[in-house]
């Protein structure tokens, strides 16, 4: 399969706009969704706990 | 250290130490008559040398049942002295070449000596050999204490430390003999190159183990910023360095592209080894120790992970506005700058959860130089990608390309945020390593602290102001329309400028030097005894202490 | 979509298989047009291989990190076309391998150096780059004059670039070590066709003066000597016509 360089270039400017929405839209919902919440909590508290030095 | 090694493990080591030396005298051979046999001979020495301590300590006793329930430190100390070691020959070397620009005839008449040589020992000593080492042996460290596991074996941990070590050898001789490959920051040569390889896929499938045994359920958020620093750059190192050698007898080698492509590639490498390497391996760093040092979590955790991925993501586009008014087509000179000025948001806002952090531990900031290093380093990594985002913009771009701007620029970067978070990690982990009470002297933290941010301040400001008139002169007409200024009148104006960076420069190594004397006082106090020896460290695998705990 | 993302991070292997999805997309949706970019690259059918002579040179170019220093890569400003010469063309770097573009500019652009200066200059600059401007920066490369060169190995060189794309011949490699002392000692007609290899305007002198040997000087001059010369390309293309906008706003 070959491709010239306009349809590569196209490519890179059309669906290359839409994945960048998703991945961006995507790590979004993930880091507020609720039920998440506290597990981030509890995740972001957890290095402190005193026995790790 | 041997004596923490099992029988087997001693073995399996053995084995490859042996394999180093013969593969070693293999290339010396095959190379004996070119630049290359002096890099054979370097591993095969290495290696013979290894084998010996090996063979010498093999009937040690070997260590109890009570090793699997500690964490497993030693290669993180070597990282750790390693470091320095080298943070100080590159800082020493970089503040050299910085006055070869002042004094262009002190280079004793020695090809080694000159100015085209020794920068990139400078720039390799500081990126890999300061940078790289710290990265490898803090991440060894977060990621047992974050998922409260040991590490998944005691030999890998030494192949990546001594093999990464000796990559950095063969770099740093490699250019002083006049092998390169010219390609900024990815130098060294094919051989030294498949080493890396090598090296870097074992650092990965170690880390990965290690993470496996995990029992924690989440994956705290400084092993994923580690852990895209060890996936990106083994993809962005080994399509950059994709090369023909002249033969198997030969350190030289052919790009496998020309021109353009070869551009393109070189700065895509360029631009993400500053984003993989520069920034989230030392975003991971901040993540861990700057909470643990104030005692506080960070600021929101939410924040760190939707900047992970706009990290992750946006930078890879970036690296084509090195290219800007090139041959590269405009297309892609577009969009590298449209996706620099973007990479401001995630940029900016692991700052400023780090600087949130903070927020309401300003009294411990003020009084503990540590915890001031890394509240200086977040400052400076906002500020660099700000002027990153900055000049990416192709008309600033235009002025700020080819002049010292630029390194005004990557030295914001480099010695404010990389290095300051370095040491805000190294003075908070060598004393829990060392098992010592602190660090031997809080005097000369600040010292050096002080000297840093100086040595800093000078740097950056000389080189703004001397990349700016240069910039400016350049592209100065007068009247009668014809170019106001020939090219050397724009060198001579260089020069007071060029003298402050080797002054700041000098500040700067010097406290590389005080942080290095530190460190080696701090090893030699008497160790604290264990707060509470009969309770392990490391729950027993698989137990759901870890879980009830972490309530 | 969210337990997928629990899980997702739960399982590190599938973690580390997502940064390696989202951080290749972009890099290969931003690379993978310029391999197909010859397509768009400006035609050179005039466009001469480098001589073993200049490679050599080229490859000392390189060890000595004169890029470090020097960019070889004029951009489409005014200020810089009046300076240097016409802007470089993507063309004129088809059989640099690598390309030596640059990033700095301590001293000038050398994109157009060919032909700009004698090869006595050169050399005088060369061995002290004060003599001849008294301000300047750069260091002097004393050994080269006193390093023969060594060419032996030249036709593995040629058979290597072969393999990366440049279109030497099996004459050109097979006489390589030969072209390259002829090229700097044309009394020695020790390269016997070499202009019908290389063509009738390539150089063949004495570039470092010195008629008993060759050394790594007569290769590095030879090189800088035909930096720009290797295709007109960029005679042909009107010059200041394609200069960006931008540009003038770079006048001041
Ligand atoms: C420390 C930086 C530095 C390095 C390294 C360096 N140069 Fe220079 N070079 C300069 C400066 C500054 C000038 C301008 C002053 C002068 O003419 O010497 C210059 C000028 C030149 C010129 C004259 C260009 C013109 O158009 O007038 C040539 C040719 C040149 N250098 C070649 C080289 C070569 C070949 C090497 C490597 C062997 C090299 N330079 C390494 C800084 C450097
Ligand atoms: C938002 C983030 C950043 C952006 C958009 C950015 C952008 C840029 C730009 C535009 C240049 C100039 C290229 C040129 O004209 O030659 C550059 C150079 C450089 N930057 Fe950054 N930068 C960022 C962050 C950083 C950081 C944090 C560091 C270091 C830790 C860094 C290190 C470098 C290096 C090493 C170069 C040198 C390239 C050369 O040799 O020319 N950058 N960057």
């Amino acid at each position: 399969m070959t491709f010239d360089h306009q349809t590569l270039a196209a490519i890179a400017k059309s669906y290359g706009l839409i994945y960048m929405m998703i991945v961006f839209v995507g790590s979004v919902i993930y880091a507020c969704w609720p039920s998440n919440q506290s597990k981030f909590d509890r995740a972001a508290k957890s290095i402190l706990r005193e026995d790790d030095e | 250290m041997i004596s923490q090694l099992t029988k087997t493990e001693r073995e399996i080591a053995l084995l490859l130490t042996i394999l180093l030396a013969i593969s070693g005298s293999i290339l010396g051979l095959m190379g004996r008559g070119d630049l290359l046999g002096y890099h054979g001979a370097l591993l095969a020495i290495a290696g013979y040398a290894l084998t010996f301590v090996l063979i010498k300590d093999h009937f040690d006793p070997e260590p109890g049942p009570k090793r699997i329930e500690k964490y497993y430190d030693d290669p993180i100390k070597v990282g750790i002295v390693l470091a320095i070691f080298w943070v100080v020959i590159g800082t020493f070397v970089g503040d050299w070449v910085a006055w070869l620009l002042v004094f262009p005839d002190a280079t004793f008449d020695a090809g080694w000596a000159s100015f085209g040589r020794l920068r990139p020992v400078h720039t390799s000593g500081v990126i890999f050999g300061f940078g790289g080492n710290a990265l490898i042996a803090t991440s060894f460290h977060v990621v047992q204490r974050t998922t409260r596991a040991r590490l998944a074996d005691r030999v890998s941990p030494w192949v990546v430390i001594v093999g990464f070590n000796l990559f950095c050898l063969m770099a740093a001789s490699g250019y002083l003999m006049g092998i390169t490959a010219s390609k900024e920051y990815a130098e060294p040569e094919w051989y030294a190159d498949i080493f890396l390889t090598i090296i870097w896929v074992v650092y990965f499938v170690l880390y990965m183990r290690t993470l496996a045994r995990r029992e924690e359920p989440h994956i705290y958020v400084a092993n994923w910023y580690f852990l895209a620093f060890i996936i990106v750059v083994a993809i962005l190192h080994i399509l950059n360095n994709l090369a023909v050698p002249v033969s198997f007898g030969h350190a030289k080698s052919y790009s496998l592209f020309s021109g353009v492509q070869d551009a393109m590639l070189q700065w895509w490498y360029g631009h993400n080894a500053v984003a993989f390497f520069l920034t989230a391996g030392f975003l991971g760093m901040l993540y861990y120790y700057l909470p643990k040092r104030a005692g506080r979590p960070i600021f929101s955790y939410r924040l760190s992970i939707i900047s992970f991925w706009g990290i992750v993501f946006l930078y890879m586009w970036a690296g084509s506005h090195h290219l800007h008014y090139t041959a590269l087509p405009h297309w892609v000179q577009t969009l590298g700058m449209t996706f620099s000025i973007m990479l401001l948001v995630p940029s900016w806002a692991s700052a400023g959860n780090a600087l949130m952090t903070l927020n309401g531990a300003w009294g411990k900031v003020r009084d503990d130089a540590t915890l001031r290093f890394m509240m200086v380093a977040a400052v400076f990594y906002g500020l660099s990608t700000f002027e990153g985002s900055f000049m990416a913009i192709r008309p600033v771009n235009s002025l700020s390309h080819y002049t010292d701007w630029t390194v005004g620029h990557v030295h914001a970067g480099a010695l404010g945020w990389v290095a300051m978070i370095t040491f805000g990690a190294i003075y908070t982990l060598t004393p829990w390593l060392w098992n010592k009470e602190r660090m031997y002297s809080n005097k000369l933290i600040e010292v050096h602290f002080w000297l840093a941010l100086i040595g800093t301040m000078i740097y950056v400001f000389a080189m703004w102001n001397s990349g700016i008139i240069q910039g400016l002169m350049w592209r100065a007409y007068n009247e009668n329309g014809t170019l106001a200024y020939s090219f050397i009148e724009s060198v001579a104006a260089m020069k007071p400028y060029y003298v402050a960076r080797a002054i700041g420069g000098f500040l700067f190594f010097l406290g590389a030097v005080v942080c290095a004397y530190n460190v080696w006082k701090t090893i030699q106090l008497p160790a604290v005894a264990a707060k509470n020896p009969d309770k392990p460290p490391l729950p027993a695998r698989g137990s759901p202490t870890a879980l009830s705990a972490a309530e | 979509m969210l337990k997928n993302h629990a899980k997702l991070e739960r399982t590190a292997i599938g973690f580390a298989f997502a940064i390696m999805l989202v951080a290749s997309i972009g890099g290969f949706i931003e690379i993978a047009p310029l391999f197909t970019i010859s397509e768009t690259v400006e035609d050179a059918p005039d466009m001469r291989v480098y001589t073993p002579l200049e490679l050599a040179g080229r490859n000392i170019y390189v060890r000595e990190g004169c890029y470090a220093c020097h960019s070889q890569m004029v951009r489409t400003l005014q200020d810089e076309v009046e300076r240097y010469g016409h802007y470089s063309l993507a063309v004129e770097s088809k059989y640099d391998h690598p390309m030596l573009w640059g990033s700095k500019r301590t001293g000038p652009d050398l994109a157009r150096l060919g032909d700009k200066y004698s090869d006595e200059w050169h050399v005088a600059h060369l061995l002290n780059p004060r003599a001849v401007s008294p301000q300047s920066v750069m260091p002097a490369y004393r050994w080269l004059l006193r390093n023969e060169l060594k060419a032996n190995d030249m036709p593995l060189h040629l058979r290597a670039m072969r393999k990366v794309g440049v279109p030497y011949t099996d004459a050109m490699i097979a006489n390589a070590t030969a072209d390259t002392y002829g090229q700097a000692n044309p009394d020695s007609g020790a390269a016997d066709g070499f202009f019908e290899r290389y063509g009738f305007d390539s150089n063949s002198r004495y570039f470092d003066g010195d008629k008993r040997k060759v050394t790594e000087m007569d290769a590095l001059v030879a090189y800088l000597q035909i930096l720009g010369e290797l295709t007109d390309a960029a005679d042909q293309t009107a010059g200041a016509a394609n200069l960006e906008n931008d540009a003038e706003g770079a006048t001041q």
